[in-house]
């Protein structure tokens, strides 16, 4: 298993040869002390090409449309406040079947709602993505998030990409602000 | 100067090259009655003149694991002085009266020990239950950083939330991160009663 910082990036295939189905598990906690409102983060990813836009309206991936077209690529449910220990909202990615023309999956964790419930992430402790191999559950890589954020709303957790015919996953770690909406049309999205 | 909003963290040591001591100022204001006025307040303080509100800011120094590893960890107006000698609380301001900073805590940052790793600022509000008070009844509280070399303001928050309800501040935090200070803007509350309670969660 591999830790990695902001920045670094990392092989996947190429170290993990015969890897196809991953599963990325994405935690966090909040509200160290009592009293506050429930946090509601959503993790969502984008299946983008190579113009760096997002391959039409099914290549969104979140609450309310959890698979994408191709199936590759499938979110599991919705954790509304985060309670528990562990990985509190996962996506699995099939990389054997993921469509030619998608270049990156961007994996994203937004504050729904944050602007109203008066929240971000430097209310959010202990925020991390893990990458598993689903075929022998095993840890590859853990990227924790710590002290990358302060107060954004939104994060660009990972992106997991092609490169020389290889997957990668680089430790993004950098914030957006103005909630689903705003990230979804930086990949050419109107997500009204 | 940074003006901090709630969740906000900032460095301390790596943009002030130098930086050795820091004073954590504390202050805030009661919220004035407006004498035989409507709802809760008025009925509680049966008109006219400000509420005298003892508020009380302490400090705990943490180890990595949250935790307070000795009771003397915990500065406050009964224990003004840390066992390591590096936090240092000037006294206890009985009434909130006068403008700035109520009570300051000061830190000497290169003096404090390898296994303290984060010093978390609170203000409870003394004998809160029996004088029946509440943050509610409290305006303009605020946390801010000073340069104690050149008494720099070097950031502030001020917690702007109602707190309606809560009998303590959990302010803010000065905590260790690679090697150099930041500090976290916090400004959560919760219904701890008092001192001894509050502490509960760091044991």
């Amino acid at each position: 298993m591999i830790s990695l910082a902001k920045g670094q990036k990392i092989d996947l295939t190429k170290t993990n040869p015969g890897l196809t189905k991953i599963f990325l598990g994405l935690g966090w906690d909040t509200n160290k002390y009592d009293g506050g409102k429930d946090f509601d983060l959503d993790a969502v990813a984008f299946l983008v090409n190579t113009e760096g836009k997002a391959a039409g309206d099914g290549a969104f991936i979140f609450y309310n449309n959890k698979q994408d077209p191709s199936g590759s690529v499938v979110l599991s449910g919705d954790n509304l406040t985060g309670a528990g220990e562990g990985d509190d909202e996962s996506i699995k990615i099939n990389l054997a079947t993921v469509p030619a023309e998608i270049e990156k999956i961007a994996i994203c964790i937004d504050i729904h709602d944050a602007a109203t419930r008066s929240q971000n992430f430097g209310q959010v402790s202990n925020a991390f993505v893990r990458v598993v191999n689903e075929d022998n559950g095993e840890e590859i890589i853990r990227y924790d998030l710590g002290e990358d954020y302060s107060i954004e709303t939104g994060l660009v957790v990972a992106e997991i990409y092609r490169h020389s015919g290889e997957w990668k996953f680089s430790a993004v770690g950098s914030g957006f602000q103005g909630g689903l909406a705003a990230l979804a049309s930086t990949y050419g999205l109107n997500a009204g | 100067m940074v003006n901090l909003q709630k969740g906000q963290k900032i460095d301390l040591t790596k943009t002030n090259p130098g930086l050795t001591t820091i004073i954590a100022g504390l202050g805030w204001d009661p919220v004035k009655s407006g004498g035989g006025g409507g709802g809760l307040l008025g009925g509680l303080f049966g008109g006219g003149g400000a509420p005298k509100i003892d508020c009380d800011a302490s400090v705990y120094l943490l180890n990595k694991d949250g935790k307070l590893a000795q009771k003397k960890n915990l500065i406050y107006f009964g224990n003004l002085k840390s066992p390591c000698g590096s936090v240092r609380h000037t006294g206890d301001n009985l009434t909130g009266d006068g403008d700035g900073d109520d009570e300051q805590i000061h830190i000497e940052l290169a003096r404090v020990p390898a296994d303290v790793h984060r010093l978390v600022f609170v203000v409870n509000i003394y004998d809160c239950a029996k004088r029946k008070q509440h943050f509610g009844m409290i305006k303009n509280a605020f946390i801010r950083i000073i340069n104690g070399a050149n008494n720099n303001e070097l950031c502030k928050f001020n917690l702007s939330e109602g707190y309606e309800g809560k009998t303590s501040l959990i302010t803010g935090e000065v905590y260790r991160h690679n090697g150099e200070w930041k500090f976290a803007a916090l400004g959560e509350a919760t219904m701890d009663p008092g001192l001894e309670s509050l502490t509960r969660r760091f044991v």
